[in-house]
């Protein structure tokens, strides 16, 4: 065969080669990998009709002899899971302790998996104001989700599910059903216990908000009928939203889960049975103490380590990762950055009170990465990680933060998302500085660094004059304001209050937040109190300022002079050179922006002396000196410790007298570099 | 050049025969990337030649402060910076058309072409290449478009698969497939570039036609050259790469300048080398045999002396003085 019919075979062979192989093995991973049994809808037994149930008193998943938290809730759950349709048939008895000093005569209750639906508030959002996961850019079929309750019984009251009916608290959408109210027909009396019991099925969609299937993995997350949380006098029960998370009550979860033999399976808690049944399904039980969540995640292919164990202040705590088969290469990495997580939240903020804690490696290219439940985390990587990017560390780092500031610190996430967000990206920040290296948290690789307050930072200063921190989460300008100030501002937002109350001071009061708060609900007030008297300052300015309000930093060193005194005489100023020259110097200051906050600044001498200056930064203005040396400035710094992370603009924070073109130069450099390179490419193909 | 050499090996006669037709061009790049680039630096100079922060940009790089740079008001938007740089490659796109004639016509030629012959060369054939480059750009986009529209679901199915290397393994493949028919087409329009200009053909579409029949004739020998000269060039900016940054200090903007503008200088060459290929194989294989019949009375030949007309390929544009000699 001639050569060039060789050339022009083999791209055809080629093709046709790899469009068979890849349609094969898609064919092959859309179904799961072993025959999978169809399951009926649950009718598993609930327990019997009990009015004077009460919330276990277990600590079987705690590493403490009593309970930690005010246990409101007690649910148990019987699922079973169909791998083929995504499907969860279950019956759930959720005992509730009404603890709240009144009366309740209506329950609302969370249907998270119907937020998928096109008419549903939470993709309303999305189309709208943007999605970290989702475009919508149509609606497809895979996007559905629902979860539907079938029935509800409250014992000793009899059948209500008549009674149900969605309500929209929030914007009043009568097509979005991820509230459901339910009044009982008697009211439940201050002390008492209530039993509902409930079947329901949900329905996974293709992953959306770190929740539901992807091939053949699933998440299971906010996949059960939820209680609302009873506060401040009224129930607190928002609709499901596109930047919201959640909120719930302490309590105990006793959880069955059936799903297909070759499936592997992590979930929130410790792991009590699991039993092999005739259909070649398994049963698995789970049981959780303290914890408001309980989440789950099934595959045929995960590889798993199970065999670490870290030694907290209360007990062992076993350490179970999840991996992909092509990220099995970095299991050692993902334990590393957990233990070192779990150690500095320890020594810094208080002990990690659970046995155990499951790091899932979700699928790849599911939107099932970066997310926390109760003892349960997700992070996310990609078969090439080089070890100078530090992304699963990020995210591994991250998602444990939230064992403390979502998991025990269980704030109200529809109300203050900062709390939780906010608060996790500061420690984020200190730990990941401190593993890490503050300048090369994030990246250090080829010469190039970049640390991980930077990027809070960044995405910080893009939408700092939108919203104040203070805000409900789903009243937010767009996701990206959301984003940049719920994380990216909160986290810049405390490591400045650092310089102003001291870095050692804020670390005290951070665990002393935890400790007070933990396995309850704070508000912000509880937060920013607690600061204030452990610092023993009162920072209603600078929270007036950064929390509540919108308003914007910018300082700026406007220019500074160095003339000679006797500038008027020809032969001293003839030569500049004179070393017994006296100059008067002078620096002037700028505040651009609205937010008000004294600053330290140092001036720097031609000859190596310093000086340091204050600055209050009430006028918008001002001009520091006269300096009489026999020496010019050489340069001016607002902030020369670089504490503070809030100001939009860190470049004209100093000024140097002379111009140095170095950086631009090596900017413009590789600028110049890549519109070459690219000019060649373009007429190498072209021309 | 009657003579049936390697195609690499006569290419990169002529490459290295002519080298200031790469020095020209690399001039050429760097001026207009200095104009097309004069924006940003102007921004960079004013946001950080009097600020301290920006030392973090010079000893090492710090990702946080130039994506702080990027994102500052005054440095204008993303858009507004890359239109001259745009502006400028496509500058560079016109300049090599303009001037590539005469480079062609400089590779044929067994002596050094005299100036006024390069832009005569460049002048006359303009308007064939301007043709050439329109019917390239449709030919290869419709190609292109076909090929990657294959690849799109191709990749799309590969993603749904539960192995999570075959989409990289086979955007790869599938690049690669890509990249050689690209490569035929780029041989086809080249050697179509070389007769237009060497056959003095004003029929454009006969130098198509040619170079189509010999693409396909020729197609191995050509293909195996292109590619090499394309292995050549990605070997040439990794190692370039690799220099700048495994041996120039970060603070060297000097260093960091000559190495980078080294890498690119030498990038130009596998091209040139390209086009010399082409060259060679229009002199070996596609020029038009013409019978000369003519009396010793009236032609110079220096020897042999013949008692028979002589038949032999005539090179085309010759200067009659180099023919005397």
């Amino acid at each position: 065969m001639k050569i060039r019919w060789l050339i022009l075979f083999l791209p055809v062979v080629s093709v046709i080669v790899l469009s068979l192989a890849v349609m094969q093995h898609a064919a092959k991973a859309a179904a799961p990998q072993q025959p999978a049994t169809i399951v009926s809808a649950a009718t598993g037994s609930m327990p019997a009709n009990n009015s004077t149930a009460t919330i276990p008193d277990t600590t079987l998943a705690i590493n403490s002899d009593k309970p930690m938290s005010e246990r409101i809730v007690h649910y148990e759950i019987d699922a079973k899971y169909n791998a083929e349709t995504h499907i969860v048939d279950a019956t759930e008895v959720l005992t509730y302790h009404n603890v709240t000093g009144q009366a309740l005569d209506h329950f609302p209750f969370h249907l998270y998996q119907n937020a998928f639906q096109p008419k549903a508030t939470w993709v309303n959002e999305a189309k709208l104001m943007g999605s970290r996961d989702t475009s919508y850019a149509k609606w497809e079929d895979k996007d559905y989700g629902s979860e539907e309750i079938k029935s509800i019984e409250v014992v000793g009251q009899g059948d209500l599910t008549t009674q149900l009916h969605y309500i929209a608290p929030d914007d009043g959408n009568k097509d979005d059903k991820t509230v459901i109210d339910m009044p009982v027909t008697k009211p439940i009396a201050p002390g008492e216990t209530v039993q509902f019991k409930i079947t329901f099925q949900t329905k996974f969609p293709e992953t959306q908000a770190r929740s539901g299937y992807k091939r053949d993995f699933v998440l299971g997350g906010q996949w059960f009928p939820k209680v609302g949380v009873f506060w401040h006098g009224a129930w607190n029960c928002h609709q499901y939203h596109n930047t919201t998370e959640f909120f719930a009550d302490f309590g105990v979860y006793d959880v069955k889960l059936t799903v297909p033999q070759f499936e592997i399976v992590g979930a929130s808690g410790v792991k009590v049975s699991e039993a092999n049944n005739a259909d070649n399904t398994k049963t698995l039980t789970y049981h959780g103490d303290d914890i408001h969540d309980f989440a789950w995640t099934a595959s045929p292919r995960y590889k798993v380590k199970d065999d670490g164990v870290f030694q907290g202040q209360m007990g062992p705590v076993r350490m179970r990762i999840l991996m992909q088969p092509a990220h099995w290469s970095q299991v050692e990495r993902h334990e590393k950055i957990l233990r070192e997580s779990l150690d500095h939240f320890e020594r810094w903020y208080g002990p990690y009170p659970y046995k155990t804690i499951t790091l899932v490696d979700p699928e790849p290219d599911s939107a099932a990465g970066g997310m926390e439940y109760p003892t349960f985390i997700t992070g996310e990587t990609s078969w090439f990680m080089p070890e100078g990017l530090h992304m699963p560390e990020l995210v591994v780092e991250h998602e444990f933060g939230h064992q403390y500031w979502y998991g025990m610190v269980a704030t109200n996430e529809f109300e203050d998302a900062w709390m939780d967000e906010g608060i996790n990206s500061y420690t984020e920040v200190k730990v990941l500085d401190s593993i890490l290296g503050k300048n090369t948290s994030i990246w250090n690789m080829a010469g190039v660094t970049m640390g991980e307050r930077e990027l809070q930072r960044v995405g910080y200063i893009g939408v700092a004059d939108l919203d104040p921190i203070a805000k409900n989460a789903y009243e937010y300008y767009n996701s990206g304001s959301y984003a940049g100030i719920t994380y990216g501002k909160t986290a810049s937002v405390l490591l400045t209050l650092e310089s102003i109350i001291g870095e050692d001071t804020m670390a005290k009061a951070m665990h002393v937040y935890f400790m007070k708060y933990r396995f309850t609900h704070p508000t912000k007030e509880d937060f920013l109190k607690t600061i204030e008297e452990v610092s023993g300052k009162d920072l209603r300015w600078y929270f007036n300022q950064a929390i509540y309000g919108v308003q914007v930093m910018d300082y700026k060193v406007l220019r500074t002079e160095s003339l000679p005194v006797n500038w008027y005489d020809e032969k001293k100023n003839a030569s500049k050179d004179d070393k017994d020259t006296v100059y008067r110097s002078y620096v002037w200051l700028q505040r651009k922006e609205d937010f008000v906050m004294p600053v330290d600044v140092q001036i720097k001498f031609e000859n190596g002396e310093t000086i340091r200056e204050h600055w209050d930064g009430i006028n918008r203005w001002t001009r520091l000196g006269p300096y009489e040396k026999k020496t010019k400035i050489e340069s001016a710094e607002i902030d020369p410790d670089h504490k503070i992370q809030i100001d939009r603009n860190d470049f004209n924070n100093s000024y140097t007298a002379e111009a140095h073109g170095k950086p631009a130069r090596k900017v413009s450099n590789y600028w110049m570099f890549a519109t070459q390179w690219v000019s060649q490419a373009l007429a190498w193909w072209g021309v | 050049m009657t003579q049936n050499q390697g195609l690499l090996g006569s290419g990169w006669s002529m490459v290295s025969r002519n080298k200031r037709y790469i020095v020209w061009f690399y001039l050429l790049n760097l001026a207009l990337a200095f104009f097309g680039t004069a924006a940003f630096s102007n921004q960079a100079h004013t946001i950080l030649d009097h600020s301290l922060l920006a030392d973090r940009l010079v000893h090492g790089f710090d990702l946080g402060v130039f994506a702080e740079l990027l994102a500052r008001p005054e440095f204008g938007s993303t858009q507004a910076l890359s239109a001259p740089a745009a502006d400028f490659v496509f500058l560079f796109f016109m300049a090599t058309a303009l001037f590539l004639p005469g480079v062609l016509q400089g590779y044929a030629s067994t002596y050094r072409l005299p100036r006024p012959d390069f832009f005569r060369a460049c002048g006359r054939n303009l308007w064939r290449f301007i043709r050439l480059l329109v019917l390239a750009g449709i030919v290869m986009g419709i190609v292109a478009g076909v090929l990657f529209g294959i690849r799109a679901p191709l990749l799309k199915a590969a993603g749904e698969s539960t192995n999570e290397m075959l989409p990289f393994y086979l955007s790869l493949a599938t690049l690669l497939v890509i990249f050689l028919v690209m490569s035929v087409l780029r041989i086809w329009f080249d050697l179509a570039q070389a007769d237009v200009v060497l056959s003095d053909q004003r029929a454009v579409r006969k130098s198509i036609a040619a170079a189509f029949r010999h693409t396909w004739r020729g197609l191995g020998r050509l293909l195996a050259s292109y590619v090499i000269a394309t292995i050549v060039a990605a070997i040439l900016l990794v190692a370039g790469i690799w220099v700048w940054m495994k041996f120039v200090p970060p603070a060297s903007v000097l260093g960091a300048f000559f190495v980078s503008q080294l890498t690119l200088l030498f990038l130009l060459i596998p091209r040139f080398w390209q086009r010399g290929v082409a060259v060679s194989y229009y002199l070996q294989n596609m020029v038009q045999p013409i019978a000369v019949v003519e009396t010793f009375t009236t032609v110079a030949v220096v020897s042999p002396v013949v008692t028979e007309p002589v038949v032999e390929p005539v090179l085309p544009n010759v200067p009659p003085e180099t023919q005397a000699s």
